[in-house]
């Protein structure tokens, strides 16, 4: 990694910090508040690439286990990862690079808006939302004995508001990159 | 801003080494999960919560911190009470209160220099290898807590860029030109990185 390359990946961590801190959103018809910060897998992956953006999380995480409170709310401590949800914090450094995976692949500079969009979209669910889940669902089951089916089930409920922050960070994403892109310099 | 969870004292898990008590908490925490009986993990509770709430913080300090894990915990707890047997139930909420009681008392006394110490050290295989060098997570470490107020910053200029054009202000969708404002300094930064030779080489 160059050295541009640690600086991106370490203001992007404090990007990420800091998302934590904007006022979480409730909508009327959805059952959990969009929170910022969970946004930020997929902004990350999106922005500045699979590896950078692993790279972020990796610090984020790092950050948690030291503790420093820098998780939504101000939580933080290795009691996050230990925790029933520390499935979901893990998972957020292979959700960040296989969403850089799969942006990196499907856009490029000249392509017609749309695909860039779908693009961003579908790489958002794929890593933000399948690959975090399944981590999250593995360690939730392992550590409080919950049946996989339930808690497959009891987890349907923060998708519709994951699919909102797909949207949003597809939004981010595109704007990032017709204003100052950073995906195609992959490190 | 970001104050560490690190509380001052100096207790017998205050002087043990940041590695010795990642490693109790790994070997304690795989340990109960090989046990089904109820017993051992309320006596697990019993030292873990009698460790953690010992330590010299304030009771409403000590509970304030775990809220959100408890909250978690407790709503699994009731979850599971469904779909398991509430012996199953109590097994697994015990044995995940012992290992949050261990993990929140290994960070309370824990400095955060202590922790980036043993990173280096554990990094030190990796590094041999090329794949990282441990001096430079302690650089992103440091850029990250520099530049956060920064962020802040930003953010507050476009709210009042908003306000200045009467546009009503929506925090989501400052979302693309706060990280565009914040990431434009990079090659800046990057650059007196390297002029400094703080990198070496």
């Amino acid at each position: 990694m160059t050295t541009k390359d640690i600086v991106l990946v370490a203001l992007f961590a404090a990007i990420i910090v800091a998302l934590g801190f904007l006022p979480p959103i409730t909508l009327a018809f959805i059952p959990v508040p969009i929170t910022a910060q969970s946004m930020g897998v997929m902004l990350a992956g999106t922005i500045i690439g699979a590896k950078r953006g692993a790279a972020s999380y990796v610090l984020v995480v790092l950050m948690v286990a030291i503790g420093l409170p820098v998780l939504a709310g101000g939580a933080g401590g290795l009691q996050k990862i230990m925790g029933p949800t520390g499935g979901y914090i893990i998972g957020w450094i292979f959700g960040a690079f296989v969403t850089g995976l799969i942006a990196e692949r499907l856009v490029h500079d000249g392509q017609p808006e749309v695909r860039q969009y779908i693009g961003f979209f579908l790489a958002s669910i794929a890593g933000g939302i399948i690959v975090v889940y399944a981590f999250g669902i593995a360690w939730l089951c392992f550590s409080t004995g919950t049946p996989f089916m339930k808690a497959l089930i009891g987890n349907l409920a923060f998708v519709p508001g994951d699919l909102i922050k797909a949207v949003i960070a597809t939004l981010a994403a595109r704007a990032v990159l017709a204003g100052y892109p950073m995906l195609p310099s992959r490190a | 801003m970001l104050t560490s969870l690190y509380v001052e004292g100096d207790t017998f898990l205050h002087r043990q080494r940041p590695g010795a008590k990642l490693a109790l908490i790994l070997v304690f925490g795989l340990a109960l999960y090989f046990t089904e009986l109820l017993a051992v993990q309320a006596a697990a509770v019993a030292v873990t919560g009698a460790i953690y709430f010992a330590l010299p913080m304030p009771f409403r300090e000590a509970v304030q911190r775990l809220k959100p894990v408890l909250f978690t915990i407790a709503v699994l707890a009731i979850f599971n009470g469904f779909v398991l047997s509430w012996q199953e139930a109590l097994v697994s909420t015990l044995r995940l209160l012992a290992v949050v009681f261990l993990a929140a008392a290994v960070t309370a006394t824990t400095r955060i220099a202590d922790f980036m110490e043993t990173i280096t050290w554990a990094l030190r295989p990796a590094e041999r290898l090329g794949i990282v060098r441990a001096a430079d997570v302690g650089l992103a470490l440091g850029l990250v807590l520099r530049f956060l107020p920064d962020i802040f910053g930003h953010y507050e200029a476009l709210k009042q860029a908003h306000a200045a054009r009467g546009i009503a202000f929506r925090p989501l969708r400052a979302i693309g030109p706060l990280i565009i404002l914040t990431l434009k300094d990079a090659d800046a930064i990057a650059d007196a990185i390297d002029a400094r030779g703080i990198r070496g080489r």
